[in-house]
């Protein structure tokens, strides 16, 4: 069976465009045309709330200002609430802030009538702090009915700093055209971040576009303006589908259409991750040292005959103790100084706390295999529940997690000591088959992380039970679960404790079997243990039959009892994407007294869906038993569109099957027991 | 009465208290207060940070800290140590509320219990606050005004909503496992109230809860109790007219996982305040009348019909000369065209905004609407008074006068002698007057009916000296209803081809009256899907069409041609077919024992009617026994035949009944059992 990830998507990403920079808010409203006024629907999106007619945002750098102007149609009650405009405004003593002005705005209805907004916007506190202090200003365009168009537009104005502007082209709703402009500052530019300051002349972009459209760049020389000079940057577009919103999806939300724009010294996509990747690479091995506490911390470990792999796993054992915080609670700065504590500086700080958040623990486990003499680095990666990475979007701002990677016997090895109770050479699902930054030597280098095999991932489900002539069962269930499931429920655990993980566990139990059964949860095993799978053991209780009078219908596998069709829709726009590849193998023995026997099993089947995923169920039966075998494995997490028939027909076809019932029937008093 | 355009119960009112993390249930339209504002907290809490103060932990909160905690369930949270509010009236009438409170934190998830937030806007200033905590670890903080965030209101999604009031919020350090946390903070009270009410019990436990009052000279105060007996005063030493009550050890009330639970303010026990004295022109007594009468006095000038609203209302009631027809069209046009839309600011919590205004900006809050409903019918000569409700069930007590409720209906009085088979949510005054029951604001619900929330619940009729509280009608289950009804072929390959029609009436309809006016063609589709899949695995629907979608006086008709593949099992020489196509109508129960009673949530039928025209080449060999199942409370009825080849299933599940006590539980589970076991019933269909 394939395992893998198959496809790309981020093939669609245009790749980086650049421009050297050298240098008025529309004043009217638009006269609406008669097709306007009478649509009454968008054919591209049936039954859509609303639609925009027109948005157009322009950014000027010199004025520092950024305005918006809305032209939207309302085409069903829902899209009413498009009325209710609420504009943030924030101010802060250490980073400035901008303000919300020049609201204004009106209705029109569909016969023509214009009521214009004539009221002034409301202000109310969002958030004050010591520091900081977001308003916002609300407002209801007036007289709002189906059909209106509703037309407004407002101005953010901001001090002492630039804002290159993020132009989000796919929104919620269908949008006819928009128009985006930015006017950038003819001067040079300070840049500013933790990797340290840049002046830069230059901005760049990056355009996520359907085919056929692009940011246009034009100057402003030649003109009589005093602005001569300048460019503009300016996008045009028409006919915007909405952004889709489906289950099982990968995390589109990151590649919708837009464009990116960011003031940047660098002329390219390689430039910009080598140069500004090794301040971080720089940056990382500052805080991973190894300082002293940590080399000696790694002599007390590691015995003189230890292999690699042995001290890793010392190591790793270690960190694993540590008090993660991301799944137990950060410490505020008055809990910090209460105790002495300053903000770590260095993996020593970490490992002398015993405790630090993900990241923070990640690098103590490479500082600690630097000190062992290891080659060993941390790589930044884009969480897959999140995001797709895009190296042509410059910005470490699409960087979530740290990782480790660890050169063993010549061969680079990934572990993930930020994920507590992740198992040793192991990832989290999120971080596999993910992109980022690593270090390497001497600097850094744009990778991925490896998959995880469907074996990496096991559930297996074993239940022992005795079912009574009116289908009432008792018994026991036992739960095994390895990988990326047992990481989770050891996870859920940190983020509890021993009682909310027995209810978790019962009430996910009771989720999985049929209506009304109760399940008590007997005990668990390996909850700590994150190298061991971790076992759960559970009495349950309840009717599963169905009596017909002269037979007993039973489940074939009561942990699909309540399954529902996975894929139920016909029709498919987005991507198909599962978080990981797994196998989840059952076998249920349900014993029954000499007063039933097997009238009907199901039948033996097998399906595969190519190399992609397969299903096999099988029974076998005694005069008082039947025993249920179903294991099913999925090695590909991600499938095209144009795949999703196939897929469809092949969830379809074993959730029908695991829907066929075991037909016991009643036996004759003289037949019992033959 | 908490703010009327929001649903929020305990520690609403502006000087009422903290938020407790327990009173954060609401259940209907539009979040409660505190959940919005923890959204909000959730954005920006994390740019405060907390600073060691010089200031130390008080006494007070280390005697508290020292209270040894009986034994409670494991799966209890945190438990308060002390609670004491002191609630000091000025000879103006003016009022102070201060007020200390210590928790102990008994478990990971009662973390939240260390986030402290204090409603205010600015009639309640917040005169001080102070924050404290010992971390599981022993040390202390106390924290610093600069530590504390305020958060704004957060309305709800999709409807415009201001107001004015503002959480502070203070996260205390090292709330953990362990910990105790305190805080302690000092409010100026609503001007214009002379009510104060006092809950003492919350979603975890309480070892002590005290509530002091000290009146000036020449005041009076009278108490009223809800959900919990009446407590002997104490005369405190302090002075004359000093008062306080205490409850000690409270258990506490979480509903979280209990099924068809109650709302837990209908159970938690409250006490009501009334005062009155020479610094006050206009006090709540603890009577309903007075109550009334307060409200009119808020509310008289904005009950007044301009003359745009006379000549609107004129219009739609002209050549209507029927008692319903006339009100109906003006109810439903204040019910249709008036956007929900909520300005709050100070007393305009409570005081609804001018019926010309509402009437010319075509938008307003639940009471505004209820007022320009009363306005446009008072020229056309029907009077309406406006009626405070509860949007939770139980919440307002009848004999417990005050102003908790958070929602505002309108009480439209019926002409003496009239009958009408339109009007549903009839109530009788105990004048005699009659009055028809309605909600402008729940605008998926009939002209005449009442939505079910409301039902059997308390309404206070806002009527001057004729106020009172009055008990609404359960209405007749025929009235919310949901009737299926598929004609199916069933082919030997277990193919299952046919047509649905699915009518719905009532709050049955709501959702899906709903889901087919704001929702797009591919959400209403996946909704439909959605549906289909809690029935069939394979399937699909087409030629979907959907009748009467805004005519809340007709059955809202979904109908569609349904395919579903392998429906039938095809197992050896059997074939399986379930005569119960659609429709699930088990109620979820669990196998606890049962404490609080239960809410089964609505008056209603649901009849399903199948036919499956079996294929050539089997014969029927069993189908389900018949199901009879009658609990007065409830009824639930079916029956599979054979009718030559054609398998045949009917049922009826009819609910009369919406809130039960605790020992009826097992009748619950009883039925519940039944109807699942039933919708899993099979026919068995044998090779010829």
């Amino acid at each position: 069976m394939n395992c893998t990830i198959r496809h790309s998507i981020a093939c669609c990403i245009s790749t980086i465009c650049l421009v050297t920079l050298t240098s008025t808010v529309r004043a009217q409203w638009t006269v609406p045309t008669a097709e306007e006024l009478k649509m009454t629907s968008q054919p591209e999106v049936p039954g859509a709330a609303a639609v925009y007619l027109f948005r157009e945002e322009i950014t000027d750098d010199k004025l520092h200002m950024w305005s918006k102007y809305v032209r939207l149609k309302v085409l069903t009650e829902g899209g009413k609430k498009y009325a209710n405009v609420e504009l943030t405004q924030y101010s802060s003593s250490g980073y400035g802030g901008y303000t919300v002005n020049d609201i204004a705005g009106r209705t029109i209805h569909p016969d023509g009538t214009i009521i214009p907004f004539t009221g002034k916007p409301m202000e109310k506190l969002v958030e004050k702090g010591r520091d900081y202090k977001a308003m916002a200003k609300v407002f209801t365009l007036p007289d709002v009915e189906v059909g209106s168009i509703i037309e407004y537009r407002y101005v953010l104005r901001y001090d002492n700093y630039l804002i290159a502007p993020d132009w989000y082209v796919q929104t919620e709703l269908y949008t006819r055209k928009a128009h985006y402009l930015w006017r950038p500052t003819g001067e040079d530019v300070l840049t500013r971040s933790e990797r340290g300051d840049a002046v830069t002349s230059s901005v760049a972009w990056t355009p996520i576009l359907p085919k056929g459209f692009e940011v246009k760049q034009s100057s402003n020389a030649g003109t009589a303006s005093a602005e001569g000079g300048r460019s503009i940057l300016e996008l045009s577009i028409h006919d915007i589908a909405p952004q889709p919103d489906e289950e099982y999806m990968p995390p589109l939300s990151s590649l919708t259409y837009r464009v990116l724009f960011y003031y940047s010294p660098y002329r390219t996509m390689d430039e910009y991750w080598k140069n500004e990747g090794k301040g971080w690479s720089k940056l990382n091995d500052k805080f991973i040292g190894p300082g002293n506490k940590v080399k000696e911390a790694v002599k007390e470990l590691v015995g003189p005959t230890d292999t690699a792999d042995q001290k890793l796993r010392k190591f790793y054992a270690t960190v694993m103790k540590l008090d993660n915080t991301v799944y137990s609670r950060n410490r505020s700065a008055a809990e910090e100084k209460s105790e002495g504590l300053n903000p770590p500086k260095s993996t020593d700080d970490i490992l002398e706390r015993k405790r630090g958040t993900d990241d923070q623990i990640a690098q103590l486990y490479v500082a600690m295999a630097r000190a062992a003499g290891m080659k060993a680095y941390v790589m930044s990666v884009t969480d897959r529940d999140r995001a797709m990475f895009m190296p042509q979007y410059l910005t470490f701002s699409q960087l979530n997690d740290l990782i480790a990677i660890v050169v063993v016997d010549g061969k680079e090895v990934f572990f993930d000591p930020g994920q507590r109770y992740c198992p040793y050479g192991h990832l989290a699902w999120k971080h596999t088959w993910a992109s980022g930054l690593r270090q390497t030597d001497g600097g850094s280098a744009l990778a991925e992380t490896p998959g995880q095999p469907y074996t990496a991932s096991r559930t297996q489900r074993i239940a022992e039970l005795t079912m009574d002539e009116h289908g009432e069962m008792k018994g026991t269930v036992k739960m095994t679960w390895t990988g990326a499931p047992a990481l989770s429920w050891r996870q859920t655990y940190l983020r509890g404790d021993s009682t909310s993980l027995n209810r978790d566990l019962r009430v996910a139990m009771e989720q999985l079997l049929a209506n009304g059964m109760e399940v008590k949860v007997l005990g668990y095993q390996n909850a700590d243990d994150y190298e061991q799978p971790l076992i759960v053991s559970y009495e349950v209780k309840g009717q599963v039959g169905s009596s017909t009078g002269k037979r007993l219908l039973a489940p074939n596998d009561i942990f699909e009892t309540n399954s529902k069709p996975i894929f139920a829709h016909e029709k498919r726009e987005a991507l198909i994407a599962f978080e990981y590849a797994n196998t989840v193998q059952d076998v249920v023995r349900i014993r029954y007294p000499r007063s039933l026997g097997v009238e009907s099993l199901p039948v033996n089947q097998q399906f595969a869906l190519q190399k992609f995923a397969v299903y096999g169920l099988k029974t076998e039966s005694t005069p008082t038993s039947f025993t249920v075998h179903r294991e099913f494995d999925l090695g590909t997490i991600m499938y095209k569109v144009d795949e999703y028939p196939i897929l469809r027909g092949f969830y379809n076809k074993f959730e029908t099957k695991d829907q066929e019932p075991v037909v016991l029937k009643v036996l004759a008093p003289g037949a019992a027991g033959n | 009465m908490s703010s009327i355009a929001f649903i929020a119960k305990v520690g609403t009112e502006p000087c009422e208290d903290i938020i407790p993390a327990a009173s954060v249930a609401g259940k209907m339209k539009w979040p409660t207060r505190s959940v919005a504002a923890s959204l909000g907290i959730a954005v920006f809490l994390g740019l405060t940070l907390p600073a060691l103060a010089k200031d130390s932990v008080p006494d007070w909160v280390r005697a508290a800290a020292a209270l040894s905690v009986p034994h409670y369930s494991v799966e209890t949270n945190a438990v308060v140590l002390l609670d004491d509010t002191t609630y000091t009236v000025a000879a103006d009438g003016r009022a102070v509320e201060h007020r200390r409170r210590v928790v102990r934190i008994l478990r990971p998830q009662g973390r939240n219990e260390g986030i402290f937030r204090v409603e205010f806007d600015k009639d309640t200033k917040i005169l001080s606050m102070n924050v404290w905590s010992i971390g599981p670890d022993g040390h202390e903080y106390a924290m610093k005004d600069k530590d504390y965030a305020d958060v704004g209101a957060a309305g709800m999604e999709g409807a415009f909503e201001f107001a004015d009031y503002k959480l502070r919020v203070a996260s205390a350090p090292g709330a953990d496992a362990g910990a105790v946390v305190a805080y302690e903070y000092e409010q100026r009270c609503r001007p214009f109230l002379t009510e104060k009410t006092w809950y003492f019990q919350e979603d975890i436990p309480s070892l002590s809860q005290r509530f002091a009052l000290i009146l000036p000279a020449g005041y009076t105060y009278g108490t009223v109790w809800a959900h919990h007996a009446p407590i002997k005063a104490e005369d405190l030493e302090s002075g004359p007219g000093h008062t306080a009550w205490e409850v000690k050890n409270a258990p506490g009330i979480n509903l979280e996982r209990v099924p068809l639970p109650p709302s837990s303010d209908s159970l938690a026990g409250r006490m009501t305040i009334h005062y009155a004295g020479p610094g006050l022109s206009f006090a709540t007594a603890g009577t309903w009348q007075s109550i009334g009468e307060w409200y009119g006095q808020l509310s008289k000038d904005r009950l007044i019909a301009t003359p745009e609203i006379t000549v609107k209302a004129q219009e739609l009631a002209a050549s209507k000369t029927d008692f319903y027809d006339k009100t109906e069209a003006v109810a439903e046009f204040v019910q249709k065209q008036i956007r929900y839309v909520a300005i709050e600011v100070g007393i305009g919590g409570y005081q609804p905004h001018a019926a010309g205004d509402v009437f010319h900006n075509r938008y307003g809050d639940c009471k505004d609407k209820a007022t320009l409903v009363s306005a446009m019918l008072s020229t056309v000569g029907v009077h309406a008074a406006l009626m405070m409700v509860d949007t939770d069930r139980g919440v307002v007590d009848p004999d417990a006068p005050s102003l908790v409720g958070n929602h505002m209906i309108a009480a439209i009085e019926v002409p003496k002698g009239y009958e009408s088979p339109h009007l549903h949510s009839v109530v009788t005054a105990k004048t005699g007057r009659r009055y028809l029951i309605f909600d402008p604001t729940w605008d998926q619900t009939p002209f005449g009916q009442l939505e079910h929330g409301l039902q059997g619940s308390y309404g206070v009729l806002l009527e001057g000296d004729d106020s009172q509280a009055i008990e609404l009608p359960l209405l007749d289950p025929k009235l919310n209803t949901i009737r299926r009804r598929g004609a199916f072929r069933l082919d030997s390959d277990g193919v299952l081809k046919g047509t649905v029609v699915e009518k719905r009436f009532g709050d049955a309809a709501e959702y899906r009256r709903e889901m087919y006016t704001l929702a797009d063609t591919k959400q209403q589709t996946d909704s439909l899907d959605h549906t289909l899949e809690q029935d069939l695995t394979t399937f699909s629907a087409t030629d979907v069409k959907v009748q009467n979608i805004a005519s809340l006086n007709q059955d809202l008709t979904l109908s569609y041609s349904l395919s579903a593949d392998r429906y039938a099992k095809s197992m050896g020489a059997l074939l399986l077919v379930r005569p119960r196509v659609l429709g699930r109508l088990a109620m979820a129960t669990d196998r606890k024992e049962r404490t609080v009673p239960i809410d089964l949530g609505e008056t209603m039928q649901a009849t399903d009617d199948y036919s499956i025209e079996l294929p050539d080449g089997y014969t029927v060999d069993e189908i389900p026994d018949p199901v009879k199942l009658d609990l007065d409370f409830a009824e639930y009825q079916s029956a599979s035949e054979l009718k030559g080849n054609t398998l045949h299933y009917m049922r009826t599940y009819t609910i009369r009944q919406v809130t039960l006590p605790a020992g009826r539980y097992a009748d619950v589970q009883k039925l519940a059992r039944t109807i699942a076991a039933d919708e899993e019933g099979r026919a068995v269909l044998k090779k010829k």
